[in-house]
């Protein structure tokens, strides 16, 4: 009967009730049905494509409002490759750093070779460390779980997948609607809170992508101290592998 | 490529260095809204920048060592007064698949011994990338191969740099180079291939090594199991045949280790024997280095490197090349015939003045970001021994970055050791150095 045809009226009207929930269920609340790792690798695809390329500026804020500023140009390709350049200012301009899933290394153009990094140190200063600048898909580093859900939020507890990533644990909480996240606390493996980041002022950066367009972050470490982040021209772009190489980076703006 | 007696240059050089140093105003922002201008950031096919620094130095001289008496017999004095301004260009011009990028420096001072100035050409070379798996270059350009951070045995084409300063440009030599790239999947994500000519004749690369050769060499890279590994080797007639391997890894988020490994054939050397004679030797030697560098959560940074020089002088031997120096002294003092102090001064310049000229050092450096609460302060320390004899030197410093391109520094160095050791007998006693940099 199950599997048949639905002879008997009532039940098929209950019959459809059921089927027209369901589809109501699966359009209102999408992700309500996903768990935490597929939340996550939504809030990657929506944070930017696979491979693409985009503009930062990164701004450091001290405590009597006095700032100082970097911008970057950042290229990606697939989970774990990265390569940012420094445009400006003048004092970092041509460094480069990139990003091969563990392995960090940073280009300065008068050492002429490029010098293994680690992900918590950092090249600009500030809240900002170098994992921050460099942050492949959070799906690549972590394993979440859903620890809490409510009307408009996802509240994810996210697990390093191995020692070498820079925050053992992160606690992200994710907004229902646009599937991005709205704070991310990183936590080290001693349980120390080192620093909050805030994702703020949604946009449209073309083709489709709509995500947050700055970021903010501070630090129990860093009192009064904040860093942001701010986003624009977020292209997708096919790169080659070889861009993601030692080698290649003293040329990484040609590609701009 | 020097430009000497280029007085008049390098005087409007040094003159236009401390006028953009001190009418150009620090430059901090005002706090408020947030704003990026993209569009002042597009590519330009033309692109120059650079700094101009001034630089401060008062040096108290160590009248008693053997780098003094050979440098300073005729005008004995206790101390210098050196005043410094540079100005160092940077361009880059692009066009298609080629870019032709150079470094320009000019340098003037003056000390109580008396002016000096030099321009030199760094790097100017032509660059073509028809894909992003090849490059080929030709013109004069830096190579600096290795992984150390104060020493690079396997740096067989690179000019030496200093512990002190390791960060500062060099300049380059004349060459032409293919460099090839390939992307993988699996354990073995990268394999590079870099191959240089490297010509040595009159006029060009004259100070790598004998005339009248070309020579070879090559690196070839590997990111394998995340540990970056090359194989380097050097070939040619200016210097000997020489194989190298160095390797990195980052052990964990905060620890890097990093080793080099060069084995030299057939080197000559001219050493003091133990009859105190100037004797020659031609042998094989084995450079090596191990290092780490150790971040901890408070943003403590330790760089420490072993370095063992395997072409360099015993103890023994730079122990005798002091006594002779004592003696050659003493009796040019007494009798006033300066034979022996002649012959000191020609066997100084065969190895004996170089600046690790030893076998064992141990490298130390330590600084701390944002220390004491203040953002962009950088307190420092970097200290070299020699294990062989003990001596060293310490060079604390402060570095402050908070105005948007600038760069202060304040360093003082001492060095320190037994009568007829390393640093004990070099020139200086200690040295206080302070430096502004304005980048544009």
């Amino acid at each position: 009967m199950i599997y048949g045809k639905v002879s008997s009226k009532p039940l098929k009207v209950f019959f459809n009730f059921l089927v027209q929930m369901t589809l109501i269920m699966l359009l209102v609340i999408p992700a309500a049905a996903l768990d935490g790792n597929e939340i996550l690798l939504q809030v990657d695809r929506n944070l930017q494509p696979e491979s693409y390329e985009m503009y930062r500026k990164l701004i450091n804020i001290e405590p009597d409002g006095s700032k100082k500023e970097y911008v970057l140009y950042t290229v990606k390709k697939g989970q774990d490759k990265m390569v940012a350049l420094f445009l400006s200012p003048a004092s970092e301009k041509g460094r480069a750093t990139l990003r091969l899933g563990d392995n960090m290394w940073l280009y300065i153009p008068s050492v002429g070779k490029p010098l293994r990094i680690t992900s918590l140190q950092s090249v600009v200063g500030g809240v900002f460390n170098n994992s921050d600048i460099l942050r492949i898909d959070y799906s690549a580093e972590y394993n979440a779980a859903m620890i809490e859900e409510t009307a408009d939020k996802f509240i994810l507890d996210c697990k390093a997948k191995t020692a070498t990533v820079a925050y053992d644990r992160l606690t992200m909480v994710v907004d229902k609607e646009s599937v991005v996240p709205l704070t991310i606390e990183c936590y080290a493996a001693s349980g120390m809170l080192i620093k909050t980041l805030y994702y703020k002022e949604l946009k449209g950066f073309g083709d489709g992508l709509r995500r947050p367009s700055v970021m903010e972050t501070d630090s129990p470490l860093y009192k009064g101290y904040k860093s942001v982040m701010l986003y624009a021209k977020i292209n997708k772009k096919d790169l080659a592998d070889e861009v993601f190489t030692l080698n290649y980076l003293p040329r990484v703006d040609e590609l701009r | 490529m020097r430009i000497n007696g280029g007085r008049i240059v390098c005087g409007a050089l040094f003159f236009y260095a401390s006028l953009i140093l001190f009418f150009l105003p620090f430059n901090t922002m005002a706090a408020g809204e947030y704003s990026f201008d993209v569009e002042e950031f597009e590519s330009k096919s033309f692109e120059w920048g650079g700094y101009a620094e001034i630089k401060f130095e008062h040096i108290d001289l160590n009248t008693d060592s053997a780098f003094y008496r050979l440098n300073f017999h005729q005008d004995p004095r206790s101390t210098i007064d050196r005043y410094t301004g540079a100005l160092q260009l940077e361009y880059s011009y692009k066009k298609g698949i080629g870019a032709f990028n150079g470094v320009l420096r000019a340098e003037a001072g003056q000390d109580d011994i008396g002016w000096s100035d030099s321009a030199d050409v760094y790097e100017a070379n032509l660059s073509l990338k028809p894909t992003p798996f090849v490059t080929a270059d030709i013109g004069k350009k830096v190579f600096k191969w290795g992984k150390g951070y104060a020493w690079n045995p396997v740096g067989f084409i690179d000019r030496p740099k200093d512990p002190n300063d390791p960060e500062e440009a060099l300049e380059g030599y004349f060459g032409a180079g293919v460099d090839l790239i390939k992307s993988l999947d699996g354990s073995l994500r990268t394999v590079a291939l870099t191959t240089v000519a490297l010509p040595v004749w009159k006029d060009v690369n004259e100070d790598f090594g004998e005339l009248n050769h070309v020579n070879f060499a090559a690196k070839l890279y590997m990111l394998y199991r995340d540990t970056d590994i090359d194989f380097v080797i050097f070939s040619g007639g200016s210097r000997s045949t020489r194989y190298g391997v160095d390797f990195s890894r980052n052990l964990a988020t905060n620890f890097e280790i990093h080793g080099e490994f060069a084995y030299l054939t057939d080197l000559k050397q001219n050493y003091l024997s133990e009859t105190g004679t100037l004797t020659k030797r031609e042998r094989s030697a084995k450079i090596y280095l191990l290092g780490l560098r150790y971040l901890t959560e408070s943003d403590i940074t330790t760089i420490i490197e072993y370095y063992h020089n395997g072409a360099g002088f015993s103890e023994s031997e730079l122990k005798r090349f002091y006594q002779l120096v004592a003696d050659a002294d003493t009796q040019l003092l007494n009798t006033g015939i300066d034979i022996l102090f002649q012959a000191a001064k020609n066997i100084s310049n065969m190895g004996y003045v170089s600046p690790q000229a030893g076998r064992n050092y141990l490298y130390f450096k330590i600084n701390q970001k944002d220390s004491f609460d203040i953002l962009y302060f950088t307190p420092g320390l970097i200290a070299i021994l020699n294990l062989d004899d003990q001596s060293y030197s310490v060079s604390p410093e402060m570095l402050y970055t908070g105005f948007t391109n600038w760069e202060l520094r304040l360093r003082f160095t001492f060095l320190k050791g037994d009568n007829f050791t390393e640093f004990e007998e070099k020139q200086n006693e200690n040295k206080l150095e302070f430096r502004v940099r304005y980048y544009f």
